[in-house]
């Protein structure tokens, strides 16, 4: 290592500050621009069922009522 | 009739002109269906190799790359820095190519590439003036200052903001893809700007540390991290416009059977 210790690592002789704030953002953006599209990709897979079930409890409704329909016919 | 206009054709084009292995890839590539498929094989590997040549380059050049002669330790900014200004210009290049495949060959994944690329972009950009601004307190004195450099990143950031909301300005996603595109393609002007900003006027930013043309002006070991740095940025921006434009193929797509099949398949396993 370039530093005699992981202080001196920390204060870089009075610049420390500035570079760990610098890499901080930068990791922080980096992280929110791989993240947040997996969260996205989570809501619209979950919306993608949801419309499957939907449609799925309409043509089951649809059956069912066609079903009582054609019973009261036949009485 | 028809057989002769046939047989023209089949001249012209050839007769499996589609299925000839030269152009197989140019319209599998094409289709969103199979670059969703395969680029989920791809995203364990890319993110695996961007996080472990980041980490390598970030400890090499934070703790054990040499110091500055004259900026001292304020310096090492330059590992991420450098790296965020080069993918902010080279993804604006990417954004603006995709956007110029989608006009010309009206190729729908082009266009959700070229949507995916700007809020990374901008971000980078971000990065880049943040990481400038506190690179610069200890180093001129200021945060901020209205150099040529400088200002034609802003604008940078702005032609990427710029891009992101027109977007949304359209109600068709066709109308809005080619007015991004079109103000893509006319922002790459900024580009060069932005390369010969430091030799065209007199900056406060100090030129360029890396050309393609000449042997960089640092040290081989404060270069060397760098180099490995830039890679990464690269890698990572590969991760990141991948999972991007995977999110804009299954907005464009959900009501399709394959997206469908696909919820399915997940749901049922």
């Amino acid at each position: 290592m370039y530093f005699e210790s992981f202080e001196a690592l920390l204060h870089m002789n009075g610049h420390g500050v500035y570079v760990w704030s610098s890499l901080a953002v930068t990791l922080a953006a980096m992280l929110w621009l791989v993240i947040a599209p997996l969260f996205k990709q989570r809501a619209l897979l979950q919306e993608v069922n949801r419309d499957i079930q939907r449609q799925q409890d309409r043509e089951r409704a649809a059956k069912t009522a066609s079903l009582s329909d054609s019973h009261e016919e036949s009485n | 009739m028809s057989w002769l206009s046939d047989k023209f054709s089949n001249t012209l084009f050839g007769e499996s002109s589609k299925e000839s292995p030269s152009w197989q890839w140019f319209y599998r590539l094409g289709s969103p269906r199979w670059f969703y498929q395969r680029s989920g094989q791809w995203l364990p590997w890319l993110s695996l190799a961007a996080l472990l040549v980041l980490a390598t380059g970030l400890v090499w050049g934070l703790a054990f790359a040499p110091e500055d002669a004259k900026q001292g330790n304020s310096f090492r900014i330059i590992y991420i820095h450098v790296p965020a200004a080069f993918l902010a210009q080279s993804g604006y290049f990417i954004m603006a190519i995709a956007g110029a495949i989608g006009l010309i060959w009206k190729m729908k994944i082009s266009y959700m590439v070229m949507k995916a690329a700007a809020p990374i972009g901008a971000v980078l950009t971000f990065i880049a003036l943040f990481t400038g601004a506190v690179w610069g307190k200890p180093t001129w004195g200021a945060y901020w200052v209205w150099d040529a450099r400088i200002t034609s990143m802003l604008i940078l950031l702005f032609l990427y903001a710029g891009v992101m909301a027109l977007q949304y300005a359209y109600h068709s996603v066709d109308a809005a893809s080619k007015a991004s595109a079109i103000l893509a393609l006319v922002g790459t002007v900024n580009i060069p700007i932005i390369n010969k900003s430091v030799d065209w006027w007199y900056t406060l930013h100090q030129p360029a540390t890396i050309k393609l043309t000449s042997a960089p002006s640092m040290h081989m070991d404060m270069f060397m991290p760098l180099l490995v740095m830039i890679v990464g940025f690269y890698l990572f921006y590969a991760v990141a416009l991948i999972l991007h434009t995977r999110n804009e193929i299954l907005r464009r797509e959900r009501k399709t059977s394959w997206v469908r099949e696909l919820v399915t398949a997940k749901a049922g396993g």
